[in-house]
Formats: C-alpha cells, structure tokens, sequence
C-alpha cells in the first residue's frame, strides 16, 4: 500500500520535474530534455566505511526511499548500490552522467570503487538542503565493458532530530543519462528548488527593509513594522535553503527557524490586526512571548525532541493562524467592508498553503506542493506588499490631491477676502466721501447761502441781488454736482424742459422743445448733468437779455454716441465784430470751455439778423 | 388769510418775508418764530390759515412743524419756503403734508405769485418731485408689499405726473389733455393729499412693525 503510495507520489513528481525542466528550458532557450533513465532499486547496507561494505548483508529497496519509512530505521551511513549494466543502453558509451535529485544528507559516489566527483563540490554540498540537484560525470575510464556498478554514501540527519520531515534523511530521484540531458535537467531544477527560492528570499528581505523604512515614516499606520517582520521572518524561514552555507549547529539552526515561524505568526496577527485598528494587550503579549517561548522549549528539550517539539508548535502556530485570520476576517466584515474581499482571499490562500504544507509534512511532499509553499507564500506576502503600497500611495495621492484643493480653496478665500476687503474699502470711501459731500452741501447751504439770500433779498441795486440770486443757483448745482450721482437722461431732459420752458415763458417768449420720445436708458454723469444745465441755463439767459428774439427752440438728439443739444433762437444774433467784447457777456467762451471740459463741443453760429444757433455736443 | 405763521431763522429774510406776506395779504396776522420749538408750541396755540415753513433751522428740521401742523390744524395749509430746492430735502416734507414750496431767492414778484398761486390751491410741482412722487407709488403698490389699503392715484393724476416728469409745465398739461387749469391743479393738488395719506399710513405701518419687534423682544 505504501509503496504503491509512493510510487504513484514518484510518479507525479517526475511528470512535475518534467513540466518544471520544459519550463526552464523554454527560459534558457534550450531543447527539450531527452528522457533519462530512472534507477528505481538499489541494494542497501549499512556502512561507515569508504568503500561499499561487499561482505554485508543488503537488502533491496526501491527508490525513492525515506529512512524514517524503512523498516529497518538506519540511524548510520547508508550505502546505495546501483547495477549500471541494466542501464547501459541509455547512458551511451562516452559520456553519461547521473543526476540525484533529492539526498537528504552527504553523498559520496563512487563507479566500480572509483571516486566520482560529484557537482556541486563536496565542500558546498548543501548535506542538509535536500532538493539541490547533486550531478556527477560517470568516467568513462572506470567503466568496463559490464558488471558496472555505482555505489552512494548518504549520511543525513534523523527526523526527530529535525524540525521539518521534509530535511530527513532520504534519497530519492536518481537517473542516468547522457550528459547534456543530464546537465539540462540538473539546471532546470536547480533553477526551480534552489535559485528561484533563493531570489524570493532576497526580495522578501528587501520587501522588509522597504515596510520597515515605510513604517518608521508613517507612524499612523501601525501595521507596517509588523509587515516587515513578517517578510523577515519569512525569509529566515525560507533560509532552509541557504543556512546550509552557513557554519551553523544544526541544532541551533533548527531552532532559529522554529522562531522564525513564531515570529511569523506573531507578525501575521499583528499585521491583520493593526490593519483592522484593533489592538488588545494580552494578544500581543502572548503572541510576543510565543517567539521566545518556542526557541527555548525547542532549545531546551535537545536536539533529539527536535521533531516533536516542533511539530506541536507548528500544530500550535497554524491553528493561531486560522484564528487570528478569522478575527480579522470578522472585524473587516464589521468594520472595514471595503478591505474584506482582497485580504479575505490573500489570507484563505495563505491559509490553504500552510495547511497543503502541513499535509505534506508527514507523507512527503509532491513537486506542486513544494514549490506552491516555496513561491506562493512569498508570491501572498509581495501581493499584500504591493497592496499595501498601493494604498500608501493612493492616500498619498489622496492627501496631495486634498492639499491642492485646500490651496486652490485657499487662493479662492484670499482672493475673495481681498476682493470684499477692496469692495469695502471702495464702500467705505464711497460713504466717507457721501458724507462729507452731504457736510460740504450743508455748510454751504447754511453759511454761504444765508448770506447769499441775504444779499438776494436785502440789496437795493438791483444788479447785485441778481448777481447773488445767480450765485446761489450756481452754488446749489455745484452741490448737486457733488453728489456725485448719475442722472437718468429722461430725468435730466424733464428738468431742463421744465426750466427752460418756464423761464421763456416767464419772459414772454414763445419756447418749443423737440426731444426724443422713445425710452431713453442713457445715463448722464452728475458733473456732465451739472455744466450741461449751466451751458443750457446761460444760453437762455442769453437769449432772454440780449437777442431781443421773440421765438426760442431747442432740440434735443441722440447722435451715434454722442448727445446733442441745439438751441436756437430768432433774434439779432451776435455780430462778428463785437464777437470779442460780446463773448464776455454772453458766456460764450465758458459755455465752450466747459463743453471742452466734458470732451464734447460747443459750437456757436451766429450772423446779425440771422438769430444765433448754439451746437452742444457731448459724448455719452 | 387772518393767521399766518412765519417760521425763518434768518432775521433779514424773516423781516423781508413778513412784508412779503403782508403785501399778498394785506390783512394777514403773521406768527412769527426762529425756532422749531417755538413753531410747534404756536401751533398747539393759534389756529393758523397758512404756515410758511423754513426746512434748516439752527433746533431742527421744519418738517417737523410741517407733520405736527397736518396732525393739529388739518385746514392750514403749509407751504416750505426754503433754499433747498433739491427733491432729498423736499420731498419729506411734502410727504409730512406741505402743499406746495417756493425757492426763497426768487425775485419777490415771483414768490409773491407763487404765494397766491398756492393759496388759491395751485400749488407748483417740479419734474424731479414728479419722479420721486411716482416712485413713491410703485413701490408702495407692489403687490407683496404691506397688508394695508393702499391709496392709489387715478389714471389721471398719474398721466399728470408723467408728464410733469418729462418737464410739461401744468399750463401746457392742461392744454394737451383738453382740461382747465382749475382742473389740474385739482389733480396736483390730490397727488399732494394722496402722498401725505399714502406716506402717513407707510409711517404708521412701520411703527407698527418697529413696535412689534420690540414687543417680541
């Protein structure tokens, strides 16, 4: 039952060894590999010695063949002998070679009795990595036309000296075939079991390095350290595939990487557990003292418990595993839904590779197994680096985004603060000025005005009241100039109607005043209001001392931009020669003046006879 | 006009209107004051027939005597006789109940014309008054405004308006509107009263509103 067990397990592993080889070789662009020949039986004896004991008594075992299985339970060096003879064919004359591919323990080969050296060199050879390919050239010197044989010394470690089955002694996988079959096959897996592992490693190391530097600058998100100790502590679990190179007990390395599975528990739960915001004292405390509780109980009971001690940790440890996973699970459901599904998957996958590990612990392992544990482990832990990274960066990104909008917000604020601030200063100067107008107004109203009226009313020369009376007409529309409010131009035509028709009357003259009678929008600025009422107030005034007319007309007109006012009159126009000596009195050279002053024009026709026609244009 | 009271701060001017006054109305008893208080308490004493009122005087504005005079003595009629000749300083006293202004430093022919004119009820309205009196109605007439009766003008005194706003003296209104002069100065003299209703009830509403904020304090 067993053997049949092991021989189908043997069977996947070659189909998978296979796929592996076809893979490697598709990589390094090389052919297939020709098949090679498989030794599925050795004669077995126990022996010290440097040659394979002839005299002892052996007995047949098939390959592969796992020292703790056998019945025999050998604790010394094992020597395995191959019959080549029955092989022959495959390995060719010249140059054939013979690849292992998993010794768990030292080798030495010999061919015929002939010492082969074995690649890699002995003084690397990794005694105790059990699936780094060992490959040697069968000389072509030892080998006789028949009766070939080739004999194997394994010395390995024993499982209750270990803390994983999977570093017990054992040999399994050995062929033979021509040498550059041999050679492919031998790079194929040294790629797939020894470099590739390696590289996750490193990258796991450096993967730490990176969440470590990561989490002392973020110190809010608590997880990171833990992060980091998980993908260290992974790799020194990893390290079963380098610690061979180092001069190490193997005891005390056995230990370590015990630890290391402690402490890679402990970061897992922590991880999971900062990333969900929950934290508990006890929880940490124990899962703290669980790492250095493990190495010491391990260390403790001896190299000889090895095993024992180990398995229950790990029994211990993946059953922390799935409840620390589970709480998690349960407390992102509750409080972080969004998280759930992503690590939801990343956990259960991790969950279902530790425990397909766990399953292959005691029966060995199959290829699928072993590389799914060597690079889907390392695969979870770059993906959760990779996600947590994403989300570091997105809340970076987040923050730069919120920070730019904070600015823009901030520009915004300012600008409308200096705008309102400008518009009130506007405001305040627009009030301080209204009032003080409304002051000056009421100070010349009050002072100067009394006194004007005074004047007005109390002076016996008639040309004097007038003057005064003019003065003070002249004074309240310099006021009303310094008010400063636009007039409507509807409203300032009203006024001038109502003045201009009112003083012709008065005096007897016949007035007609022609004016737009469409809505008129226009507006007049208070000052343009005020010199055009002066112009328009002298022009009467004129026409009324001094033309001797009978008839007045005024006509107002809306020009392209222009407002135009044309006064016009039948009397005895001003004569040309006079014009000089006439100007003064009539106002003519202000009215121009202040025509000039408002961009506009005065322009005055005149011809004894002709009655005179005054032309004030003005822009709008 | 047997009573008249003559309210001017100015001693010369008061001087010269009272003869004014006594030349219009040869038979006129004139009252007459500097101040607003002294104004105000001959109005709690004497029965007037016509007040001439100064608006800027050294204790306050003749407005003042204007509204107290329409409260106390509706009959009187009030007239402003000021330098102002500005619609801002005008037209609240118009608003208080004055029927009518003159420009004090007009040629004395010419007030004592207007005088009459106003005393016979042809009281004068200029283009700018005209403006403010129609903005005064359209605001007042706006239909979310107040929950009062509101006083309206009829069409008439409304085309009246307009046109004195577009600077038609009341003489060529009359002409163009087929109407005596008798009857235009009715309508001028209606959009007078109405105005001083119309703003009586805005002020009395207001202190209502103002009173009942209070309260709710």
């Amino acid at each position: 039952m067993r053997v049949l067990e092991l021989a189908r397990l043997g069977q996947v592993l070659r189909h998978g060894r296979a796929a592996v080889a076809a893979c490697a070789c598709l990589m390094a662009g090389a052919p297939a590999a020709a098949s090679l020949t498989v030794l599925e039986r050795a004669a077995v004896a126990a022996s010290a010695d440097a040659r394979f004991p002839t005299g002892a008594p052996t007995t047949s075992r098939q390959l592969p063949h796992d020292w703790h299985a056998d019945p025999d339970k050998p604790a010394a060096p094992l020597w395995y002998r191959f019959d080549l003879d029955a092989v022959r064919p495959a390995a060719g004359a010249a140059s054939a070679a013979v690849l292992i591919e998993r010794a768990c323990g030292e080798v030495t080969l010999q061919v015929n009795g002939q010492d082969v050296e074995l690649q890699p060199a002995p003084l690397l050879q990794p005694g105790r990595l059990c699936y780094h390919p060992l490959m040697a050239t069968l000389p072509a010197t030892a080998l006789r036309s028949e009766g070939n044989v080739m004999d194997l010394r394994l010395s390995g470690a024993l499982r209750p000296r270990l803390g994983s089955a999977l570093r017990a002694a054992g040999l399994a996988g050995v062929s033979v075939g021509a040498q550059d079959d041999v050679a492919a096959r031998y790079r194929a897996q040294l790629a797939s079991s020894v470099v590739l592992p390696l590289v996750l490693g490193g990258v796991l190391v450096a993967l730490a390095a990176l969440a470590f530097v990561v989490g002392l600058a973020n110190r809010r998100y608590r997880f990171w350290p833990y992060f980091a100790g998980l993908c260290a502590a992974w790799s020194v679990m990893m390290a079963g595939n380098w610690w061979p190179y180092l001069p190490v007990n193997a005891h005390a390395a056995e230990v370590v990487v015990l630890g290391a599975g402690a402490v890679a528990l402990m970061c897992t739960a922590l991880t999971l557990f900062r990333y969900a915001l929950w934290q508990h004292r006890v929880v940490d405390a124990v899962l703290w003292a669980q790492c250095v509780l493990a190495p010491l109980s391990a260390w403790v009971a001896g190299p000889d418990q090895m095993f024992r001690v180990a398995s229950a940790w790990y029994v211990l440890l993946a059953a922390e595993l799935v409840l620390a996973i589970g709480w998690y699970l349960w407390l992102s459901w509750r409080f972080a839904r969004r998280e759930f599904w992503f690590t939801a998957v990343v956990t259960l996958l991790a969950v279902v590779v530790v425990g397909w590990h766990f399953a292959g612990q005691q029966d060995g392992q199959t290829w699928v197994q072993r590389l799914v544990w060597q690079l889907g482990m390392p695969a979870l832990l770059m993906l959760l680096g990779g996600r947590l990274f994403y989300q570091l960066n997105a809340a970076l990104l987040a923050a730069d985004g919120v920070r730019a909008t904070l600015e823009v917000r901030a520009r915004e604020a300012a600008a409308e603060m200096e705008r309102s601030f400008a518009q009130m200063a506007e405001m305040r100067v627009e009030q301080v000025t209204q009032a003080e107008r409304k002051r000056i107004a009421a100070d010349l109203h009050d002072d100067l005005g009394a006194k004007l009226l005074t004047i007005v009313h109390t002076s016996d020369n008639e040309r004097i009241s007038t003057l005064a009376r003019e003065a003070l007409e002249e004074m309240r529309l310099s006021v009303r100039g310094l008010t400063g409010k636009p007039v409507q131009l509807a409203d300032a035509l009203g006024d001038w109607r109502a003045e201009v028709m009112a003083r012709l009357s008065q005096a007897g003259l016949e007035g007609e005043w022609r004016a737009p009678t469409e809505e008129l929008t226009q507006t007049l600025p208070a000052r343009t209001y005020v010199q055009t009422t002066r112009i328009l107030r002298e022009a009467v005034s004129n026409i009324i001392k001094h033309s001797g007319a009978s008839q007045c007309k005024v006509r107002c007109r809306l020009l392209d931009k222009d407002f135009q006012l044309i006064i016009q009159d039948n009397g005895r126009g001003i004569s040309m020669e006079l014009d000089g000596r006439l100007d003064r009195g009539h106002g003519m050279a202000s009215m121009k003046h202040r025509a000039k002053q408002m961009h506009g024009q005065c322009l005055v026709e005149s011809g004894p006879g002709f009655g005179t026609v005054i032309r004030l244009t003005l822009p709008l | 006009m047997n009573n008249v009271l003559l309210l001017e701060d100015l001693p010369e001017i008061r001087a010269w209107m009272k003869a004014l006054v006594l030349q219009v109305f040869p038979d006129a008893v004139i009252s007459e004051c500097a101040r607003v208080h002294d104004a105000i308490q001959m109005v709690g004493a004497v029965k007037f027939d016509l007040a001439l009122i100064d608006l800027g005087l050294p204790d306050g504005s003749g407005v003042d005597v204007v509204a107290r005079l329409r409260d106390q003595q509706p009959e009187a009629q009030s007239v402003v006789v000021t330098i102002h000749d500005d619609d801002d300083h005008l037209f609240p006293a118009l608003q208080a109940g004055a029927f009518g202004y003159i420009l004090k430093e007009q040629a004395r022919d010419l007030i004592a014309e207007q005088l009459q004119r106003i005393s016979s009820g042809e009281p004068p309205l200029s283009p700018s008054i005209a403006r403010k009196v129609i903005k005064h109605f359209a605001e007042q007439n706006k239909p979310q405004s107040d929950p009062m009766p509101h006083v309206q003008l009829t069409e008439r005194e409304s085309e009246v308006l307009l046109r004195v706003a577009k600077g038609f003296t009341l003489p060529e209104i009359g002409v163009q509107l087929n109407l005596s002069r008798h009857t235009i100065a009715d309508y001028v003299k209606q959009i007078y009263r109405k105005l001083n209703v119309s703003s009586r009830a805005e002020a009395a509403l207001e202190a209502q509103r103002l009173g009942l904020f209070g309260r709710a304090r």
